[in-house]
């Protein structure tokens, strides 16, 4: 009963929060994304030094908590001149950290494809364009999904950390709450939550997504 | 500067082991939970799967951190930190270790049964060794992950590596040499951890007890 007036009371106030953090997840993973594709076709054009560096880069993030990533931009920016706020410094550590796994994860995709694919590709007359839209991409979207999707899935909870540096998402509300009204666990439940229906409104886009994309025979595929 | 962030790293290694520990453990008992042909008890091995690992690391430390003297057990932030460790990493290791299980072939189980050997047996000398051969290498993830995640318990203010590298940045504004550091003493651990474990896995396999890697 105490919950529930407690609910009744403070229940709206989480909507702002939600909404900071169903953003900052999203753009963030849009943006890892984005960097992890660069990040691996970096490495795929083959100078040595080049991979070198992207495989030290890569090592280097997946060996280290995010929350050093986050610190070190939102502490460390201003020292340089650059004066961001909060929410794009915590957000731009989260697609160095979540960029490097996604490399991975589609490497792992290009390399499970078989080289024969891209002599046969070469015999029908398509070009590298060609061969990446019509051969590469499907056969990589399928392998990688599943893994794409449990990554942003990380992601979304990592965003949790960005409370740490004052954003004003789910996480940072409930702190406020509970020091504000006393309450000791009603707050963070409700969080919790929170977090969990998002976490299952991910894992069905993720699961439709992969129906979407999954092979059908189709005889004007090329 | 760099004693205090040794120092940090010693108690973020102390806090990680045993977060592990108890986590491995509190995994293995649960494990079985989620092959029980009793409904109520699997039904809340899932739940509990889904919400320890639905919900960010931090929020079940805050949850714990204000929570546990609201119940009157007030230990100190090292005996919270583990708790709230030993909870996470326990949903991870249950589904990794009911992972292996899964992934062992029908026919390894039949023939096994086959022999007629008791349940108990059949546990230690079927089960057991076939599960640990494909659980092992995530098993050691896990490990890395929780050396990583022992930071955020920075925020719920246990003092270890994070929260020194914190400490030494407000008193010295020393930005990037302290995250830097802090960062190259993260890299040793958690490359350490990995490496350990695939040393670990070599081992086992040598002595027959792995079989070869899959």
């Amino acid at each position: 009963m105490r919950f529930l007036n407690w609910l009744a009371a403070y229940g709206p106030s989480y909507l702002s929060g939600l909404g900071w953090t169903a953003l900052i997840a999203l753009w963030a993973s849009v943006g890892a994304i984005v960097w992890g594709s660069v990040l691996l076709l970096i490495r795929l054009s083959g100078r040595r030094w080049v991979n070198l560096a992207v495989e030290g880069y890569v090592q280097l993030f997946r060996n280290t908590p995010v929350l050093l990533s986050i610190y070190l931009i939102y502490f460390g920016f201003p020292l340089i001149g650059v004066v961001w706020p909060a929410v794009i410094c915590g957000g731009l550590a989260l697609v160095l950290q979540n960029g490097a796994y996604i490399s991975e994860i589609l490497r792992g995709g290009v390399k499970a494809i078989d080289l024969v694919q891209f002599d046969a590709a070469k015999s029908l007359g398509l070009s590298g364009w060609g061969t990446f839209r019509r051969v590469v991409l499907p056969q990589v979207l399928v392998y990688a999904l599943p893994s794409l999707g449990n990554q942003v899935i990380l992601l979304l909870k990592d965003t949790s950390l960005l409370s740490a540096i004052s954003v004003a998402e789910l996480t940072m509300n409930a702190k406020l709450l509970t020091e504000q009204t006393g309450a000791a666990y009603e707050a963070f439940v409700v969080v919790a939550v929170l977090y969990l229906l998002l976490v299952v409104v991910l894992e069905l886009a993720a699961r439709s997504a992969l129906r979407a994309v999954r092979w059908r025979p189709r005889h004007d595929a090329l | 500067m760099l004693r205090l962030l040794l120092e940090g790293a010693f108690y973020t290694l102390v806090l990680a082991v045993a977060g592990i520990a108890c986590g491995t453990t509190l995994g293995l008992l649960l494990t079985p939970l989620g092959f029980l042909r009793v409904r109520p008890l699997r039904a809340f091995y899932h739940v509990f799967i889904f919400f320890t690992r639905g919900t960010p690391l931090l929020v079940l430390a805050l949850l714990i951190f204000y929570g546990l003297p609201a119940m009157n057990f007030s230990q100190g932030p090292y005996v919270a930190g583990t708790i709230v460790l030993t909870i996470y990493s326990s949903a991870f290791f249950a589904e990794v270790f009911r992972g292996g299980v899964l992934a062992i072939q029908r026919t390894h189980l039949e023939s096994g049964r086959s022999l007629g050997l008791a349940p108990l047996a059949f546990l230690r000398r079927i089960i057991a060794p076939l599960a640990l051969r494909y659980a092992l290498p995530p098993y050691v993830n896990v490990c890395v992950m929780m050396v990583k995640a022992s930071s955020i318990l920075s925020i719920i203010s246990v003092w270890e590596l994070t929260l020194a590298a914190r400490e030494i940045i407000e008193r010295t504004l020393l930005v990037f040499t302290a995250l830097g550091i802090a960062a190259g003493l993260y890299f040793i651990m958690c490359f350490g951890v990995d490496r350990l474990g695939r040393r670990v896995e070599r081992h086992l396999m040598r002595r027959g007890f792995v079989g070869e890697r899959v």
